[in-house]
């Protein structure tokens, strides 16, 4: 077996470049629909409201609110590179005027985590084209 | 089609959890064990299937694209339909739509249904990754993997907490179906977890994925499922305890309110639930039991609340209140779920609450016969798109009468 990373790299295919490498820059960029303006997360192939094919990268707030949370003691179905960050909290952030995203939520105490908690993006690198954002509270 | 089909045959074979000394099986293997006794039980050979149907499940171990029809020449079987089922917990039941309608059409008279996986035989491209390369690869697992998402008990904990915070449901509440699954399994000899245990000890097992616990969570197994369905008018001539199909629903890529930000805590049964009763004729009281698919014990309340069994919201309540057992008043997961069967790979968990509906109606079911079943509600539930709880979901009323 060949050796991988500790943690998951994405392959970064053109349709979902734009992200990585906004994100390596500090930025959260989605896909705004330019013709309906709904904004897709995860990147789509075409608008999934109204199916137009112009989907604009869009640069985004860099803040949202927890739309829920769960905090992994344990890791499955993912590499064993998570195990020195357990417990990884695990969001669904909804970012203002965006859309929806699975993001870590990280530098907060437990017992603060709520439903609803003003959430802001830091930005990580994962390897030189790419980086991840995550959050902290706002 | 309402009764145009009925299911004559099924089989499930033993589980295995790759204990050592147990046999290390193939899924071909599987599968053809699994038809073997879905044909014993309808009294039927392979040769009954030339120039039918055959539908196969998806597998995370399948070795070939053209894994219906490399059954079908594994098994030596030459049908004149293929179907296959890749929508997950949702394939044993979405073949079966799909064989009644093709039934319905006059194109077959009958297909044999199969499915196996044995996911604990997988070789891992990581240490703890036991999922084939197609399941981290693409776009999906991009987005999900590196962001740090552990899974589907990860992506559950969210649905599941976001409900908390919507509605009232305690711990006490999922773990009384947690206990009561693990019951019916100690009535169920085909149930990988047998040993009764108790609240205390659900409330007790590790906490995985808050709110998550291990006993919320089903135990992966290798083994393999089968059915068969035929026309009514054959079925007759075949067994003389044939289950109709008596209505169906199904809807896929369900979104309850915008798609960009939607209330995750409904689920694709309210849809598909009144389609299938509508069509079967039957009110919320005629139904003996609910066999959901119990990948957790919070998804059989939700499933519950949207078959619309209680208001949403109450679904704890309906819980705490109901008797699950098999002899109570609201039979649930009868022959002890998957989450004290066992899930024999992604695709084909879907089968045990057909099979277990099936068994119920023929009154098959031994120590947790549901006493004069008539009617009962089977579900499908499968995959998990981003962010929300099922891709797929299944509803299905069988009965004893057409």
């Amino acid at each position: 077996m060949n050796a991988l990373p500790s943690k998951p790299l994405p392959e970064i295919p053109e349709l979902t470049r734009p992200f990585w490498s906004a994100a390596r820059e500090g930025r959260l960029v989605m896909q705004k629909c330019s013709s309906c303006g709904t904004v897709n997360f995860h990147p789509k192939p075409w608008c999934i409201e109204c199916g137009d094919r112009d989907l604009v990268w869009t640069e985004m707030k860099q803040e949202g609110a927890v739309y829920s949370f769960t905090i992994s003691h344990s890791v499955a179905m993912n590499y064993l590179g998570w195990q020195e960050e357990l417990p990884v909290v695990m969001c669904l952030i909804d970012i203002d005027d965006g859309a929806r995203m699975y993001a870590q939520l990280t530098d907060v105490a437990e017992q603060d985590i709520h439903v609803g908690m003003r959430v802001k993006a830091y930005f990580e690198p994962i390897g030189k084209e790419a980086g991840i954002p995550k959050f902290r509270p706002a | 089609m309402r009764g145009n089909v009925a299911i004559v045959g099924y089989g499930r074979t033993p589980y295995s959890r790759l204990k050592p000394g147990e046999p290390v099986l193939t899924v071909d293997e599987y599968i053809a064990w699994a038809a073997e006794l879905a044909l014993e039980s309808a009294g039927m050979s392979k040769s009954d299937f030339d120039g039918q149907g055959l539908g196969v499940s998806h597998a995370e171990v399948a070795h070939t694209v053209n894994w219906s029809a490399a059954t079908a020449e594994n098994l030596g079987i030459s049908p004149n339909a293929l179907i296959r089922g890749d929508q997950g917990g949702c394939s044993a039941t979405s073949m079966l739509i799909r064989a009644a309608a093709l039934i319905e059409a006059g194109i077959i008279d009958r297909a044999l249904i199969v499915g196996a996986d044995t996911p604990l035989s997988m070789p891992s491209i990581a240490p703890g990754l036991p999922l084939s390369p197609e399941r981290t690869r693409g776009v999906y697992w991009d987005f999900q993997g590196p962001f740090g998402v552990m899974g589907a008990t990860a992506q559950f904990a969210l649905v599941l907490r976001r409900y908390m915070h919507e509605h009232d449901v305690s711990p006490e509440q999922l773990g009384k179906v947690a206990v009561t699954n693990r019951y019916h399994a100690s009535l169920h000899p085909g149930a990988i977890y047998r040993k009764p245990f108790t609240l205390e000890d659900y409330l007790d097992s590790r906490m995985l994925s808050d709110p998550i616990r291990l006993f919320d969570c089903v135990p992966i197994v290798n083994g393999g499922l089968a059915y068969i369905v035929t026309s009514a008018e054959s079925a007759k001539t075949i067994t003389d305890r044939p289950v109709y199909m008596l209505g169906c629903g199904e809807t896929n890529n369900f979104y309850c309110g915008s798609r960009v930000f939607p209330d995750v805590t409904v689920t694709g049964f309210s849809q598909s639930a009144p389609r299938a009763m509508e069509m079967a004729g039957v009110e919320h009281d005629d139904i003996d039991f609910l066999q959901p698919y119990d990948d957790y014990p919070f998804i059989s309340m939700m499933t519950i609340e949207d078959w619309g069994f209680c208001k949403k919201g109450d679904g704890g309540k309906f819980i705490e209140e109901r008797d699950l057992r098999f002899d109570g008043d609201f039979p649930l997961s009868t022959d002890g779920g998957q989450l004290s069967g066992g899930q024999p790979g992604g695709a084909n968990g879907g089968f045990m609450p057909l099979v277990e509906g099936v068994a119920q109606l023929r009154g098959e079911a031994g120590d947790r016969q549901v006493k004069d079943a008539s009617i009962g509600a089977v579900c499908g539930f499968g995959g998990i798109p981003y962010g929300r709880p099922g891709r797929s979901c299944i509803s299905i009323i069988l009965g004893s009468e057409a």
